[in-house]
């Protein structure tokens, strides 16, 4: 696995919302849903990430991932860190 | 072997505290969020409390023990806070006045967030090292205040924000660091620091605190896991779940070292399932018992972890600590120490958990009127004097020793005064 689309990245960000938070188990996601509105707290958020960076194989800080505002910026914004990676 | 450490240390928490569970119902805050803080009782700094009389009340009842001799034998008063009352003159000038200390003493002031302490405790450690004054001690404090006034316009969308009203606390914790380290022997060499510029929590104006709570939780994980690999690179057979019978966090809440401590086991000591509960249990929450009951108390609170940690945990034998360090911007360290059955009887016998006990409780209602009020002295007061109306009423309990409270300030210049 080296790049990644974001298309490809986002099943994976809502597998790791399911695993954190197994009562979203059938939920019906959109990319512009964010995290905290799905109901996820400040340490739900970043176990969600971490869950998803080790599917990746990614090793990047945490905080490289602040900043996206939903799911679709997210998957965005780890696509790019695995086109960085490949390169 | 070179020996080092803390040979007595104290904690203060306050003259008053508020349950939290009755914040949080007035507040209207989800239950079940509020569980995952791990908090109680959060201490509530009156208006006669500054950061000068949390240090005070920590450090006196230390001094108190020592003979004339040995308090003359401090020649080095570090203060570390995030919760400066003068640009230029430390803390420590006062405490040094208030504690009687020698005149042949060095005094200054240190920040870095909540990694002061931990900074101060460090430098200390290394002027008793660097043996430049043989049988010197050094007296490190570590006080810091949140004051939360309501703000007109508040964004009440800020739900995040909301929830570090129950967990903002008022503190100190003063450590007598010498080569006779009764209570806490340091693990010298053994540290690791992870550190680089980032902007998640600071204190960009007087009186006030801005952050970011979602990059200040990614970033205290980040440095949680490297500061560790950092201290496994210098520390041969370090070994995550093996070497440490207990594990101190600095604690903003215990929901954060909860969901810290389940990455470490996962990522680093590669453990899944139950054991992490269970581990949890054993060698964590025991430092979480005093956090819960003060708060966060920034560059003290892994010292108020440590202090829970000895005086709950079973020190039949002596048992390795593994301390982890986190201030905002950022500094963090990871590092150990010793604490042996003696050590672990010396501190319980300063009777921190009675002094918890015996905190006045504030009523939510009169929480909110000293809210309303925010009757406190401002950055930058130059003259004022200070409300008195509740030192009666949360006086301590007989037998304690008297208290400092502050009690005007004229021409910039803070009066206090020990009330028994």
């Amino acid at each position: 696995m080296v790049d990644m689309r974001s298309e490809e990245i986002l099943p994976l960000i809502t597998e790791a919302i399911v695993e954190v938070l197994p009562e979203l188990d059938g939920h019906p996601f959109a990319e512009s849903d964010s995290l905290e509105a799905l109901g996820a707290d400040s340490m739900d958020r970043a176990e969600i990430v971490m869950v998803v960076l080790e599917r990746l194989d990614l090793e990047v800080p945490l905080v490289e991932t602040h900043g996206p505002r939903n799911l679709g910026e997210l998957a965005g914004l780890l696509s790019e860190k695995t086109s960085a990676r490949a390169r | 072997m070179s020996r080092v450490g803390i040979e007595a240390m104290n904690v203060f928490g306050g003259s008053a505290v508020l349950d939290v569970a009755q914040l949080a119902r007035r507040r209207g805050l989800d239950p079940q969020r509020l569980d995952n803080l791990l908090m109680r009782e959060k201490t509530v700094a009156l208006p006669f409390e500054d950061p000068v009389t949390f240090g005070a009340n920590a450090a006196r009842p230390l001094l108190d023990r020592m003979s004339p001799q040995d308090r003359d034998r401090i020649e080095l008063l570090i203060t570390c806070t995030e919760s400066g009352i003068d640009f230029s003159k430390s803390v420590s000038t006062y405490l040094h006045d208030q504690l009687g200390l020698s005149r042949n003493c060095r005094m200054f002031e240190l920040k870095q967030a909540c990694y002061a302490g931990t900074a101060g405790l460090q430098m200390a450690c290394n002027f008793i090292l660097s043996q430049t004054s043989p049988g010197a001690k050094a007296l490190v404090i570590a006080t810091d205040i949140s004051r939360y006034h309501l703000e007109d316009g508040a964004d009440a969308s800020a739900q995040d924000w909301s929830y570090a009203e129950p967990s903002g606390g008022a503190g100190a914790v003063a450590m007598l660091i010498s080569d006779v380290p009764h209570v806490f022997r340091l693990d010298v060499g053994a540290s690791g620091t992870y550190g680089y510029e980032v902007m998640d929590t600071c204190r960009p104006a007087p009186d006030s605190e801005s952050g970011d709570v979602d990059l200040s939780l990614m970033s205290y994980l980040d440095c949680c896991e490297q500061s560790y690999r950092a201290y496994e690179r210098k520390v041969e057979g370090a070994d995550y779940r093996d070497s440490f019978q207990y594990l101190a966090f600095h604690t903003p809440f215990g929901g954060m070292v909860k969901g810290a401590h389940r990455t470490m086991m996962r990522k680093v000591a590669g453990v899944r399932g139950g054991e992490i509960a269970e581990d949890f249990e054993r060698r964590v929450a025991p430092g979480l018992a005093y956090c819960g009951r003060v708060g966060n108390v920034m560059g003290a609170t892994v010292f108020l972890s440590l202090a829970s940690t000895v005086c709950n945990g079973d020190f039949d034998s002596p048992k390795r600590i593994g301390l982890f360090s986190y201030g905002s911007g950022c500094c963090s360290e990871f590092y150990s120490g010793v604490v042996t059955p003696d050590g672990a009887t010396r501190l319980k016998e300063t009777g921190i958990g009675a002094h918890l006990d015996a905190r006045h409780r504030l009523t939510i209602d009169a929480y909110e009127t000293l809210l309303a009020k925010s009757d406190f002295v401002r950055f930058g007061t130059r003259d004022t004097t200070v409300d008195q109306s509740l030192v009666p009423a949360t006086r301590p309990a007989h037998g304690t020793g008297p208290r400092l409270v502050l009690r005007a300030v004229k021409d910039f210049h803070r009066e206090y005064a020990w009330v028994d």
